[in-house]
């Protein structure tokens, strides 16, 4: 190996294959990532598209009419344009509209709601009726090419409309055997109180643990076993905390399938998550701020409740809102401390029944009724809708208020 | 020094006030939650598995070729579910693996500050994606689209199962691989470049192998959660256990199976409910035999370069 | 005040190196990190099978110089280089030139012994295995490790992994590395200032051998190791190359001021 080889090395036919595995190995390592974001895009895109269908509707009920948007603004104005489609007179509608029981019989067995358009034109408000018979439900792409072909086939009393699932109507509609007159109320109200009472429980007990081992703890055998029997839970399937929650709030206790045991079992579930956090978040208080507030004559619980856990609160509520996100996507845990249950109402207590948003969406699915997809999939922009929410926060927090010592 | 004095106004020693006591036995009293739960699913899963079994034989639980706790003549074959399990896991792995040991090599070696960045924020989302999301989207959007690929192909299948498992258990690989292969000091890298090495080589021969306790620790880790993984396998990949390597057919995995067994009506201390805490049991083993392996190979590597 | 001085400064030579006999000429190197200037116009031939040793206080960018020789520095983000490094006829930063094989005829050994974690034998085979070589690894593996002065200590464990080598003797092995593939010019950062004095003279011992077959240039901010093997001497200051020549006459009789403070002591 003398002069003059750098150069003619270039040549060599090994080199040029180093060389090249050099290159496209510069390039396959990006390619994952590029997979993942495709991914994530075709997932979010898919859901949205599922939320809109396009249906052929026989009614039985209703008038069959449409209304435009011009004609009505608030949906007692477009049950009022209904009733007089179907017939009816101006006292007959007023006395109509002023029984409160009428109007609330009404209201269960009808959906008001705007469509994206119908066969006479474009946004175009419709009553719905639970008898309605749905003849099609076909997806955006597909209702839309046939669309004249569907126009032309309506027979007398059916409707063609472009339905776009997730409007306001669906957030504060109850659950329903219907698709029509499915809505996520209950599970939003659920998703509420089960947050807030998991995160009651789990918060004290997950900081209470994470001071505990970081500011107390002696070096000894047993806090050695806390930590990693710590580390350990959090890699524990969520599902066996859901068996550990029937088995002992469920039916030990005796709480039956309510937000109380569900709120236990979830907090059980995230405590490890919030323990984690908050101890990097007091690990990362200097030791400096410690002996300055032992030198100002502060007592231990002093110095930690004053001086350190102040210092901690960024840390610890990013670690809190993380784990919220996390207790509010989790639908495993739940289905086994009695979510699935069919739930009609908003949970009044903590002994209530109830169910969730993941488990409300995981019934639509498993329903097997091309409509509850539509349904499933409005409510998983909803979900995801909130989780984007809670990440925006948690970043915010940590942008706003993080501290370099 | 005067004794005296000091004592008088010194008597009361910082920390040791019952205030304060009061305060660290609550503390301490927090830190036993943890402990506790693990007790409670220990005993839980196991004191109603060793019911489970004084009524079904252990050949029966391991050799029975199918697992049908409900039937009129009940099956409790573990088999079945293990399969359906093995499955849904091993597709997974199979598009994790090298996905997530790329993206490892991406965030140790080639990205810049600000992509690398980017892409563990990738991660992040792909690991915030409610596995319900994931299970809609393999078996509303995928199967239909594999199912003109792959003839035979049953509605719930796990392919598509694990091909979206895949993704959700890609960040857990990519994460701890690539801390570990960020472990590898550079002046291992600096030594390979200054033999004539490219990138490439540098990479593979250097970094990859002095992290490859790191890496099969992520690996571990990515099936312990694959194997636990619930709502995917519950959604796409079926409940149905039956004895099979066929991935085109129907399956159950043991999650799916526990998921089946409980939103149907199942009364305590039935067999059949005893029989969902036998397989709550063997998941939870499973799982928590894997973390303490992977955990273990980590701090076998973090000793070897502190 | 310092560095304008030091920047207009033409470089003091002595007995300069002919470039018929200089394995790398530098010329007119000036090297920036980022905006950060390291080298200011330095200039230097670097002799055949000789001993050249790079002194200086530390931060001086001796380790920037000796790294532009086999374009380490391309390794560090936000580099850039003007100027010539001239290999044996070749401009090695010519854009027709490929770093990697640049580094496989220029070694380099570093301050702090670097094995891999593999075998003894496959470390000193690393280099071999990257160019394709599968055969004759253990006759190259023998006479590398005997020149480094490693063999008769390691010949009965070449299976074991290197970590578990004294630090001496990874250094030693960590050269054996460096020669297998029998680079013309091998360059040291430092090697022995993470090493006890007894391992050191072995090492300073194993250099001067080894000018019979290879060119050196060495690091060092040990004024008596430049003295004990340099044939020649280059003394840098804040990125200036100040003086360069001949050890004993650079080291009796410096010429600059700066360097004659910095030889008796006096900084650095
Ligand atoms: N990777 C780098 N990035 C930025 N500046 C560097 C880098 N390496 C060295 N420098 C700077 O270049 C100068 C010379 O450094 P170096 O060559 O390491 O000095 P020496 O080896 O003589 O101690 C120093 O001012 C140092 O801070
Ligand atoms: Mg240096």
């Amino acid at each position: 190996m003398q002069r003059g080889l750098i150069q003619d090395s270039s040549q060599n036919p090994q080199k040029q294959q180093r060389d090249r595995i050099n290159r496209v190995f510069a390039r396959a390592v990006v390619v994952p990532t590029v997979i993942a974001l495709a991914l994530i895009a075709v997932l979010l895109l898919d859901t949205l598209y599922d939320t809109v269908s396009v249906q052929v509707v026989e009614v039985t009920e209703t008038s069959g009419k449409s209304f435009a948007l011009g004609q009505a603004l608030t949906a007692d104005q477009v049950i009022r344009l209904e009733l007089a489609a179907q017939g009816k007179s101006e006292q007959e509608i007023a006395a109509f509209m002023s029984d409160p029981d009428e109007m609330r019989i009404f209201r269960l067995r009808n959906r008001v709601e705007l469509m994206w358009a119908t066969q006479d034109g474009p946004l175009r408000w419709v009553v719905s009726s639970l008898d309605d018979t749905r003849i099609k439900n076909l997806s955006l792409i597909e209702g839309l090419r046939q669309w004249n072909e569907l126009k032309q086939s309506l027979n007398e009393n059916q409707q063609l409309r472009l339905n776009p699932w997730l409007d306001y109507s669906f957030l504060t509609r109850d659950p329903s055997r219907n698709p029509i007159s499915a809505g996520l109320r209950v599970a939003l109200f659920g998703t509420i109180w089960l947050l807030t009472m998991t995160l009651l429980i789990s918060i004290p007990i997950g900081v209470g643990t994470a001071i505990y081992l970081e500011e107390y703890a002696p070096k000894n055998r047993l806090t050695r076993f806390i930590e990693v029997n710590l580390r350990n839970l959090a890699g524990v399937p969520s599902i066996v905390f859901g068996l550990l929650g029937l088995a002992v709030f469920v039916r030990g206790m005796q709480l039956g399938p309510t937000l109380m045991a569900a709120a236990l079992t979830m907090a059980l579930l995230i405590m490890p998550t919030i323990s984690i956090a908050a101890r990097e978040a007091l690990r990362s208080v200097p030791d400096s701020m410690r002996l300055a507030a032992y030198a100002l004559g502060a007592t231990k619980w002093q110095m930690i409740s004053k001086v350190v856990l102040p210092a901690t609160i960024p840390g610890v509520a990013t670690g809190v809102i993380l784990a919220a996100a996390r207790a509010i996507g989790e639908a495993a845990p739940l289905l086994m401390v009695g979510a699935a249950a069919y739930v009609a109402f908003i949970p009044r207590g903590p002994l209530s029944e109830y169910t969730v948003l993941p488990v409300q969406i995981y019934l639509w699915i498993s329903a097997n009724l091309s409509e509850f997809a539509n349904t499933a999939a409005a409510g998983i922009v909803v979900l995801l809708l909130t989780l984007g929410g809670l990440y925006a926060l948690a970043f915010w927090v940590r942008r706003k208020y993080r501290v370099e010592w | 020094m005067n004794t005296s004095t000091s004592t008088t106004w010194a008597s009361k020693k910082p920390g040791r006030s019952p205030g304060e006591r009061l305060v660290e036995a609550i503390l301490f009293a927090t830190s036993l939650v943890s402990v506790l739960t693990t007790a409670a699913v220990i005993v839980v899963l196991f004191s109603e598995t060793f019911q489970f079994f004084l009524r079904v034989p252990l050949t029966e639980f391991l050799f029975a070729p199918e697992w049908t706790p409900l039937f009129a003549e009940p099956r409790y074959g573990i088999g079945a579910l293990l399969a359906g399990t093995f499955l849904f896991t091993a597709i997974g792995l199979v598009i994790a693996i090298p996905l997530g040991l790329l993206t490892a090599a991406y965030l140790a070696e080639y990205a810049p500050h600000e992509q690398s960045i980017r892409v563990k924020g990738i991660m992040e989302l792909l690991e915030g994606v409610p596995t319900v999301v994931f299970g809609y989207f393999a078996l509303l959007f995928l199967t239909p689209i594999l199912q003109n690929l792959i003839p035979g192909l049953n509605l719930f299948n796990p392919i598509s199962a694990g091909l979206v498992l895949g993704f959700a258990i890609l960040p857990y690989i990519s994460n701890v691989a690539s801390d570990a292969m960020m472990a590898v000091p550079r002046s291992l890298r600096e030594a390979a470049y200054a033999l004539g090495a490219t990138k490439f080589e540098v990479v593979t021969k250097v970094v990859f192998p002095a992290a490859v306790s790191g890496i099969v620790a992520a690996i571990i880790l990515a099936t312990s959660r694959a194997v636990g993984e619930t709502m995917i396998a519950a959604i796409a990949a079926g409940q149905r256990p039956i004895l099979t390597l066929d991935p085109r057919e129907t399956i159950a995995t043991m999650t799916s199976y526990i998921v089946q067994a409980a939103t149907g009506d199942q009364p305590a201390g039935s067999l059949a409910s005893r029989a969902l805490f036998s397989v709550g049991a063997t998941l939870f083993l499973l799982t928590l035999g894997f973390n303490i392996l992977a955990q273990r190979i980590v701090e076998r590597y973090r000793e070897r370069y502190e | 005040m310092v560095q304008e001085v030091a920047i207009g400064h033409e470089t003091v030579r002595w007995e300069p190196v002919p470039a018929e006999d200089a394995v790398v000429q530098v010329q007119n190197l000036n090297l920036f990190y980022g905006k950060h200037q390291a080298l200011y116009n330095v200039s230097v031939n670097f002799p055949r099978n000789k001993i050249t040793a790079i002194i200086g206080p530390s931060g001086c960018g001796k380790s920037t110089l000796l790294r532009s020789l086999n374009r380490m520095n391309d390794l560090v983000p936000g580099v850039r280089l003007e100027g010539k490094v001239i290999y044996e006829g070749v401009d090695i930063y010519d854009t027709q030139v490929d770093p990697v094989e640049v580094r496989r005829h220029i070694g380099m050994v570093f301050q702090k012994p670097n094995p891999f974690p593999k075998t003894i034998f496959e470390n000193v085979v690393f280099g071999l295995r990257l160019q394709g070589q599968k055969t004759g690894l253990d006759e190259v593996a023998q006479r590398a490790l005997e020149r480094a002065a490693l063999w008769d200590e390691v010949k009965d464990k070449l299976g074991e992994i290197a970590l578990r080598l004294s630090g001496g003797q990874q250094q030693r092995l960590c050269i054996a590395r460096a020669i297998a593939t029998e680079p013309p010019l091998l360059l040291l950062d430092e090697p022995t200032s993470a090493l006890d004095p007894i391992a050191t003279e072995r090492i300073e011992s194993l250099l001067i051998e080894l000018k019979q077959h290879y060119s050196l240039v060495i690091v060092t901010h040990n004024m008596q190791q430049a003295a004990r093997i340099a044939d020649r001497t280059v003394f840098m200051h804040l990125g200036v190359l100040i003086e360069e020549g001949p050890t004993n006459q650079m080291f009796t009789n410096p010429r600059d001021k700066r360097t004659e403070a910095y030889i008796t002591g006096r900084f650095g």
